[in-house]
């Protein structure tokens, strides 16, 4: 039983060892603080990375439909068939230039060094459709001071106020991301111009330019740079008008295209994704919806790329991390090592009084086992207590010494994110203590081999 | 030398040789050495002869390179380790020249170290008044009865060398192994020291095995074997 009881008392009387169960400590809680917090920013990473994107994305070929049929009506009715899906919209998308013929706005364009600023990504959308499908509602909700709001979010392409009905026929509508607004100096009741080419069997070419002014209603803000950058928003007809090259009280051509994409929002995304995915590919094939040119996907397929790199960090952020415990591991080497040598003598009075090197080897880890339970026990609690009330801390830390640890306006978190996840905490601590016994093991067996005799010989 | 059986511990033909290096250094030129029931046997000899060497060699703490040690009627060296270890434990009891305590623990709990590692948790967890009474008991009968509770820095060496003595009879060993035990003590501190060995051995009807320097010690004893260069100088035990 002497083993217990003197790796205890050893270990009580040795101030030593309070560096590596402060080592441990230091460790299980710096990696538990650590981990969390990086938990925290991926999993808002990837909320952000999901962004404005709908549980599933249909996507099809608008150009070459194959005789399938351009009106996007069918299809949303076949998709709303399935009691599992709780919203559908389809989107016209074209890539376009915008411009406001002036030479600020001109100069956007020429502006290298604006490299953020690619084309903008014109959006076609149903207003009816896209509360309980998309975002765009919320999005225009979303808007603050930093831009102007549509005059009414439930009818967002109404004229605005500052809309001058003298510039000659009616002009369609634009709701522009809201840093597309301050990259132009737009304002609302502005016009801009979108231009593009689109391809045209009619033309030499095989393409055919389109340009059309817009006034503009309003901004939107999705909290996504990339977005709020790029994207545009007008009724989804008139963007099919513009692309074909009609005006905007004319009726469509046959040939027009009227869909790109539909965006589909299930009831429970986690249980019944993948399914729904299925069912939707067959039933929409069978009906002669979609042919195997359209895709249909899951948000997370549509972002495998993005997510799989988020993943991937996480790990490699855990290995690298988890060197910290290799780093503690070897405080626990160098102080075992140090206490062998020291307990040279009280080893060899040991093995005279009949301890066998089996029970001197044991010893010695049971001190390393002291030092982990006591260490990694104390960095878990304190880890996971810093780790929950990091906020709270950081914040008071500001107040109190005036330096700002998280500045909360160049995230775009308004809190620092946190998240503990107990079998992280169990793998760290399990970590803790694999680790140190490893290391625990090499002066134990050291210990354990040698000579009694020479210990004893002399003081 | 009456009889065979009355032997407690025999050595043939033990040599051993250290090895440093290139040099080999034969320390022990094959000792034979018997142990007695009860009785008290002096191993004298200028520094150096091998004495402690030899001792180590007995009390199984060090493998002679050739020969064997006999314990029990067993060839002690040829058991294995844990046999050997717990032969250690309950058969021999040891008094060093350094006190050999451990700092850590203090005087009742460095007299009950060997039955720490003879007994699991449990037993000894059972067992621990019987334990604890005992130890106070011998340590109250060495005059420590105000030591108890003292760690071994708190202990002047004469007091340490009577702890130490309680614990190699805490497990009422047949055996008492004693190298130089009074070496450190001055002349007064060593008589007490002694006195109470001699008392024990006479009480328990130890077979004691004492290195020393000491002619008037070894007096006290009933055979001195004379070592030097590693060979038993003496042949055959003499009386006195
Ligand atoms: N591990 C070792 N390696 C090499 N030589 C050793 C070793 N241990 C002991 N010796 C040598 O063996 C010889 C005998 O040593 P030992 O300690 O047995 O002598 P001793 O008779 O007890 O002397 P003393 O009376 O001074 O205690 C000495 O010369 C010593 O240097
Ligand atoms: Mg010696």
């Amino acid at each position: 039983m002497y083993r217990i009881f003197l790796s205890w008392r050893f270990l009580r009387q040795r101030r030593t060892n309070l560096i590596g169960v402060f080592g441990i400590f230091l460790a299980v809680g710096a990696l538990i603080l650590i981990l969390s917090i990086m938990t925290g920013f991926l999993e808002e990473t990837r909320k952000s990375a999901r962004g404005s994107l709908s549980d599933i994305i249909l996507g099809v070929t608008p150009y070459s439909r194959n005789g399938l049929p351009r009106d996007p009506a069918p299809i949303l009715a076949e998709i709303r068939r399935d009691e599992r899906v709780a919203g559908a919209a389809a989107h016209l998308a074209w890539m376009c230039l915008l411009t406001r013929d002036d030479e600020w706005s001109l100069g956007v364009l020429t502006d290298s060094q604006r490299s953020q600023y690619a084309g903008i990504k014109l959006t076609g959308i149903d207003v009816a459709d896209e509360r309980g499908a998309a975002e765009f509602i919320e999005s225009l909700e979303r808007v603050d001071k930093q831009g102007e709001r549509v005059v009414d979010v439930k009818n967002p392409f109404a004229p605005p106020p500052e809309y001058d009905a003298d510039i000659g026929r009616p002009r369609d509508r634009i709701i522009v991301g809201e840093r597309v607004m301050r990259a132009h100096s737009l304002a609302r009741g502005d016009r801009v111009t979108l231009m593009t080419a689109v391809p045209d069997p009619r033309s030499d070419t095989g393409w055919s330019a389109r340009k059309r002014e817009f006034v503009v209603a309003g901004t939107f803000r999705s909290g996504e740079n990339e977005i709020d950058l790029q994207r545009v928003y007008v009724d989804r007809t008139q963007v099919a008008r513009f692309l074909a090259g009609v005006n905007e009280d004319q009726a469509l051509p046959k040939d027009a295209i009227e869909y790109s994409e539909v965006l589909v929002k299930l009831a429970d995304y986690e249980r019944d994704a993948r399914a729904v995915v299925a069912d939707l590919s067959l039933r929409l094939t069978q009906a002669r919806l979609i042919d195997e040119y359209c895709s249909i996907v899951t948000w997370e397929e549509f972002r495998g790329p993005l997510l799989g790199a988020i993943e991937n960090e996480r790990v490699l952020m855990g290995i690298m991390l988890s060197l910290i415990l290799v780093v503690a591991g070897f405080t626990i080497f160098a102080i075992l090592s140090m206490m062998v040598t020291e307990k040279r003598r009280d080893i060899g009075i040991l093995t005279a009084l009949g301890a066998t090197p089996r029970g001197v080897l044991a010893l010695f880890l049971w001190i390393g086992f002291w030092d982990a339970l006591i260490g990694a026990l104390a960095g878990a609690l304190v880890g996971t207590w810093l780790a929950i009330e990091i906020d709270p801390i950081e914040f008071w830390l500001s107040e109190t010494f005036g330096i700002q640890i998280f500045n909360r306006e160049v995230y775009i978190f308004d809190s620092i994110p946190s998240v503990v996840t107990p079998i992280a905490v169990a793998l760290i601590v399990l970590g803790a203590f694999v680790c140190t016994l490893l290391f625990a093991a090499l002066p134990a067996w050291r210990a354990a081999n040698l000579d009694p005799v020479e210990a004893l010989r002399n003081e | 030398m009456s009889s065979a059986a009355a032997l407690v511990l025999s050595a043939r033909g033990v040599v051993k040789t250290f090895v440093s290096g290139e040099s080999k250094l034969e320390i022990l030129h094959g000792v034979d050495l018997d142990l007695v029931a009860g009785e008290r046997l002096a191993l004298m000899g200028p520094s150096g002869a091998g004495k402690s060497t030899l001792l180590h060699v007995l009390g199984l703490l060090e493998r002679p390179t050739a020969g064997s040690v006999t314990l029990e009627g067993t060839d002690a060296w040829s058991l294995g380790t844990e046999q050997r270890a717990s032969l250690r434990n309950r058969h021999l009891g040891f008094v060093f020249q350094f006190y050999h305590l451990i700092a850590e623990l203090d005087a009742v709990e460095n007299v009950m170290l060997p039955a720490m590692i003879a007994q699991s948790r449990g037993e000894f967890a059972s067992r621990k008044r019987e334990h604890l009474a005992k130890a106070r008991g011998l340590l109250e009968g060495f005059g420590l009865g105000a030591r108890l509770k003292h760690r071994p820095t708190q202990l002047s060496g004469g007091e340490r060398q009577r702890v130490a003595l309680a614990r190699a009879l805490f497990l009422d060993p047949p055996i008492l192994i004693a190298d130089e035990p009074t070496g450190n003590l001055d002349r007064d501190t060593g008589e007490v020291v002694l006195e109470l060995l001699f008392r024990e051995q006479q009480r328990r009807q130890l077979s004691l095995l004492l290195v020393t320097h000491d002619e008037r010690l070894a007096a006290r004893c009933e055979h001195v074997l004379r070592m030097d260069a590693g060979r038993i100088s003496n042949g055959r035990r003499d009386a006195r």
